[in-house]
């Protein structure tokens, strides 16, 4: 995503980036970066609160003319709930047994497996139609 | 857990602040036995390219990780666990004059508090077909872009990248609005 506001932007075309890893966006380098602290997958706003979503999408687009530099970054001002505990969450090995981390491993395992099989079957439609 | 600092002044509790995802990410796969730490893009310099045209005179194209539904490759949600089965390898594009179905359940998104049950959280069409309504903006551009997410930096940087800013140019975009995962 970062790559591909960098790739636009230097051929001319002003980007705007909406995301949640505030840490990554920023350490790879984008021109304008709508920073929502919201848990991933939700960089457009709330579920089923269609005013966070226009609300956030409208902060987005006046960035674009708004920033006057490159690694312009704006939070998004809502908040996700009043507590802010579910950031304590996301990968954080403190809050897992050795029991869970074993079993999230054979997970990760099967995943990067399937993940193969699709990726040579795209390739293998694609060389098809070409 | 509140310190007397928070109750004198304000302050916010510590964890209180943006994840520090690489961080997390590292010690993560660290514990879980994998080696080598992946390496995220990092760059020094950023391109810049101002915008020319008033925002409510341009046309914007809409780029996103998101894949389209596929019944056929498992569950995609709501609420579906990691499905590496609904990935997608090439750039997409769809009419932005009608509704899609796409879903984020190949990407490694909050599984603990994200439900994925709206899509209006992750892909902002209808939202911007009503920003170009009310005159935020002049339009929508004809087509979004689907940008896989999964491959190595070079295959994002030579060929998925570039054929997105074909893309893009070939709709005449003003500007891009890119909602990543």
């Amino acid at each position: 995503m970062s790559l591909a506001a960098r790739t636009l932007e230097a051929a001319g075309i002003p980007t705007v980036v909406m995301g949640c890893a505030k840490d990554i966006v920023e350490h790879v380098g984008v021109p304008r970066f709508m920073f929502s602290d919201f848990p991933l997958g939700n960089p457009c706003g709330k579920p089923k609160d269609k005013g966070s979503q226009t609300a956030t999408l409208e902060l987005a687009l006046r960035l674009l003319p708004a920033a006057i530099g490159p690694r312009t970054t704006v939070q998004n001002p809502i908040r996700w709930n009043e507590d802010g505990k579910w950031k304590l969450d996301y990968s954080n090995v403190e809050q897992l047994s050795p029991e869970e981390i074993a079993r999230r491993r054979a997970e990760f395992d099967k995943g990067k497996e399937i993940a193969k099989q699709r990726l040579a079957a795209d390739l293998k439609q694609r060389g098809a139609a070409e | 857990m509140t310190a007397p600092a928070d109750e004198e002044f304000g302050f916010a509790p510590d964890y209180d602040a943006p994840i520090p995802y690489m961080q997390r990410i590292r010690t993560y796969y660290q514990t879980l036995g994998y080696g080598a730490p992946y390496r995220w893009a990092h760059y020094r310099d950023v391109p810049f390219t101002p915008m020319t045209k008033p925002l409510s005179d341009a046309t914007i194209a809409l780029v996103t990780t998101a894949a389209p539904y596929r019944p056929e490759a498992g569950d995609q949600g709501p609420g579906a666990p990691y499905n590496s089965a609904a990935k997608f390898y090439t750039v997409y594009s769809g009419d932005t004059s009608v509704d899609h179905d796409l879903r984020i359940s190949h990407i490694g998104i909050d599984r603990k508090h994200t439900t994925a049950e709206d899509p209006g959280t992750w892909f902002p069409l209808p939202a911007l077909r009503e920003a170009a309504a009310r005159g935020l903006i002049g339009k929508v551009a004809p087509r979004f872009h689907g940008l896989p997410t999964n491959r190595s930096h070079k295959t994002t940087l030579e060929v998925d990248c570039e054929e997105l800013l074909k893309r893009v140019k070939e709709d005449r975009a003003d500007a891009a609005l890119i909602a990543g995962n």
